[in-house]
């Protein structure tokens, strides 16, 4: 018995010996692959990977799954890509948060959950640029009489955010310094309820992706004053943008991107890119991201590397900027 | 209200085509299977299917993820009434009197109760849904920050109330409650706090894992180390409803939970669970016989599952009528909204009346399909219980383990569960009871953000919390509760409490 048991251990071991060596051989993709996204479903992040998941899987004719692995604002899903199979089989959609996690963790001297160069830039999906809206009921009309009213009074005028150090309290904090200003920042948990808090009148100002404020907007409860992209917002031709503004250092958009682990192999990556490419001129992938009004921003390789790089840069730049909160 | 009835018309002309019926049908089944399951709560559910939603038109995909929010809430009592496991968070005010009923073989009329109190909650607070959305989302809109504050400082005040033992007791397990609920990253600063290097630890330790251990698991270790195992109940068919008395005790309880129920419901921020345990807090304090709580009083199964079903529709006045995601779940439906070209917003009922009305109609209907659905598995349930103990206690092991971890696909989130389960039966040998912790962990950090939120918008300011009118009001209430609860002290009278104890009521409890 004991010993029909061990023959039985020698066999299963073996077993698995080849399907490793077996695994290695396979042509890509062979197996469902996975995109996890590190937040939750009904975000931005979650409703970009759908769609692509969808229209990889079309390119590739090979399963395409999305899985949400949450917590600790993203770090966890991160992290477990980071440190995952670099097979292809394991891509990960993240947003801006991504560089600005490590150099939060710099911050405080704790050892950090991930690096960004433990990724392989594949593809940038999104990039949405945020802007600028207070509620209709307050004095400030344009950028201008925002500003000047900042600076009469240094830390009066609050705004609401995802989070610290999330993406919309990123934004806001690239606007104060590059006009010279100083806001007074409450955190939120989430964009969610940091829109509920605006509309509440809690706050005074809020900086948001334009989706999700434009009801809001035409209903004339928000008024938007400038945003943070190179260009205008196409559904707000009127609202100014700050670099238009005499404010460039104050760019930000909330991108979306793929990665994959750094060791995975060139060949696989490039096959990615490739399907990623196919993904994005899929057009019930266009149908799908127009009703999100989630305007596509293809990068790839180089391009997407230069793009990345500079926007870590600002992100890094401003986690240094704003330095540990100080909070009552 | 000729034009509210005309919509209506309307409403139930979209809900009652069959398409719309079979999603609404197929959202409350699946519901239902989500309440059921320990751990998988309606958030997880809902998001699981949200991606199925996708090829359906935003009608039929919003009434399919309506269905699967307000079926778990029917659903999350059965397995809170029969095995003391929470199915969602918002049941676990159930585990306390539900399991005690079923103890005295009452297992079937607490589910009758818990399946007939969540259709009055839904149907009249669809109704209240349908008149008072637009006028009520507006004044739900006021709570800001410090009036969350003073309603969870309400809310902490009732936590004197959850125990019929000893108070120092209940506080102190409130107090380990509470500093469970420090675990994580300090969400104003962003420091982790008692992480220990665990990034998942980073968003604390969540209510499910928490529940299902300190309530199930525990229960499950305490039976195991009983020298002779309880006998197996064995319902007779016609004990299955409850019985005349039954239903004149929960009828009240029914009303007030969903009152309460559909007024929390609304605030944006709040948790249904807030609800089920003010609505038991409640009940307690107004029975005629609060020592019958915690040792199967129908109110309290009554009265909190009423008030988690109103809930539900609560929450959805601030999404319907103004496009505010006043909690996670609305969130993910208005995502749903937003993927189908449905733009959420203070003009959805104008510009999109059939959605509007369809949706409102489709709630009634669902209602009367859960009813339907799950009064007949009241019979098969209570069946469950016949299984003998060697079979049925590893299996339910086996799904409070899978459903834990089907959460966030975490494993930390099962370590986290077998401790609390250690833990409870410890703290059940000791005669201390655990449902002050749970309440003591969700609440901790509401209270903390809630608190540090008013204080950032005041620049540091106390007189934020009092000077605000609403805030102040909820804030007075609470210091009258206070000073009520001192009265005993003052004039030496015995509150319920101390006639509790004299009632020599130091039964033996599993």
């Amino acid at each position: 018995m004991r010993r029909a048991r061990r023959l039985g251990f020698v066999l299963l071991a073996s077993l698995t010996a080849l399907a490793g060596a077996a695994r290695a051989q396979e042509p890509y993709p062979s197996r469902p692959i996975t995109i996890v996204v590190p937040f939750p479903p009904g975000g931005v992040a979650d409703l970009t990977a759908r769609p692509v998941a969808a229209a990889m899987e079309k390119a590739l004719k090979n399963p395409v799954g999305v899985v949400n692995k949450t917590g600790a604002a993203g770090a966890v899903g991160m992290q477990f890509v980071a440190t995952g199979r670099p097979d292809g089989y394991t891509l990960l959609l993240a947003l801006s948060s991504i560089s600005i996690i490590p150099e939060a963790d710099k911050l405080f001297g704790r050892p950090p959950a991930f690096t960004v160069d433990q990724f392989a830039p594949i593809a940038l999906i999104s990039a949405d640029p945020t802007i600028l809206v207070v509620p209709a009921d307050k004095p400030w009309k344009t950028p201008k009489d925002f500003i000047a009213d900042a600076k009469r009074r240094p830390g009066q005028i609050s705004f609401s955010s995802s989070g610290v150090y999330g993406t919309l309290h990123m934004a806001m904090e690239l606007f104060a310094h590059a006009a010279g200003i100083k806001l007074r920042h409450v955190p939120y948990a989430g964009a969610g309820p940091a829109l509920t808090a605006i509309l509440g009148g809690h706050v005074d100002a809020l900086a948001s992706g334009p989706a999700v404020v434009l009801p809001h907007i035409k209903s004339g409860q928000l008024r938007p004053l400038a945003g943070w992209g190179d260009k205008r917002v196409a559904a707000l031709p009127d609202v100014p943008t700050f670099k238009e503004l005499g404010y460039p250092d104050a760019e930000f958009y909330i991108w979306a991107g793929l990665f994959a682990p750094r060791a995975t192999p060139e060949p696989i990556l490039e096959k990615v890119r490739q399907t990623v490419r196919a993904a994005v001129n899929d057009p019930e992938f266009r149908a799908a991201m127009d009703k999100l009004e989630t305007p596509i921003a293809f990068k790839q390789g180089e391009e997407f590397r230069k793009f990345f790089e500079a926007d870590a840069r600002r992100l890094a730049e401003g986690v240094r900027q704003v330095g540990r909160v100080e909070t009552p | 209200m000729v034009e509210t009835l005309q919509n209506l018309a309307l409403g139930f002309s979209i809900a009652l085509t069959p398409g719309v019926l079979f999603y609404a049908f197929a959202g409350c089944v699946v519901g239902t299977l989500v309440g059921v399951l320990p751990g998988i709560g309606p958030l997880a559910g809902i998001s699981l299917l949200l991606p199925a939603t996708f090829g359906l038109d935003a009608t039929r995909a919003i009434v399919m993820l309506a269905g699967i929010y307000y079926g778990a809430m029917y659903g999350g009592s059965t397995t809170s009434i029969l095995m003391r496991i929470p199915g969602e968070a918002a049941s676990v005010m159930t585990c306390i009197d539900g399991y005690a009923m079923a103890r005295k073989g009452r297992a079937g009329a607490a589910l009758a109760i818990a399946a007939v109190g969540s259709y009055v909650a839904g149907t009249v607070s669809v109704v209240a849904l349908m008149v008072l959305a637009p006028p009520l989302a507006s004044f739900a809109l006021r709570f800001g920050p410090p009036e969350y504050f003073a309603l969870l400082v309400l809310g902490l005040l009732v936590l004197a109330y959850m125990s019929g033992g000893s108070m120092l007791k209940a506080l102190a397990m409130a107090a380990l409650g509470l500093l469970g609920g420090m675990i994580g990253i300090d969400q104003m600063s962003g420091y982790f706090r008692f992480a220990y290097g665990v990034v998942e630890l980073g968003d604390g330790i969540g209510v499910v894992p928490v529940a299902v251990g300190l309530f199930g698991l525990a229960e499950i270790l305490a039976t195991a180390g009983l020298a002779t195992p309880p006998s197996v109940i064995k319902p007779k068919l016609r004990e299955l409803l409850p019985s005349r008395r039954e239903w004149s005790a929960s009828a009240w309880p029914i009303g007030r939970g969903t009152v309460l129920g559909f007024l929390i419901g609304i605030i944006p921020g709040s948790a249904h669970i807030i609800a089920s345990f003010v609505s038991y807090a409640v009940e307690r304090r107004l029975s005629a016989h609060p020592e019958e709580f915690g040792r199967g009083a129908v109110a309290g199964v009554a009265g909190p599952e009423s008030a988690n079903n109103s809930a539900t529709s609560g929450a959805f006045v601030p999404m319907l009528a103004l496009g505010v995601p006043s909690g996670p779940i609305p969130a993910v439906m208005l995502a749903a909204m937003m993927v189908h070209g449905v733009s959420p917003g203070p003009l959805l009922i104008k510009q999109q009346p059939e959605l509007f009305w369809g949706f409102i109609a489709s709630m009634y209907v669902g209602n009367v399909v859960l009813l339907v659905l799950n009064l007949p598995l009241v019979g098969v349930f209570v069946n469950l219980l016949r299984v003998p103990y060697p079979v049925l206690y590893p299996s339910i092991v086996v799904f409070c383990i899978l459903g834990v971890y089907a959460v966030n696909g975490s494993v930390v989130d099962v370590w986290i569960m077998l401790v609390m389960g250690a833990l409870g039966y410890v703290l059940r040998k000791l005669d201390f009871e655990t449902a002050p912790i749970v309440l003591g962990v969700i609440l901790a950090p509401m209270i903390e953000m809630a608190l540090r939120q008013s204080l950032a918008m005041s620049d540091g300011h106390y007189g934020i919390l009092v000077t605000r009118p609403i805030a102040g009001a909820l804030l007075a209430v609470g210091a009258v509760l206070v000073l009520l609860g001192l009265r005993p002290l003052v004039t030496r009278s015995l509150d319920w409490r101390a006639k509790l104890a004299l009632a020599g009521t130091k039964e033996e409890r599993l």
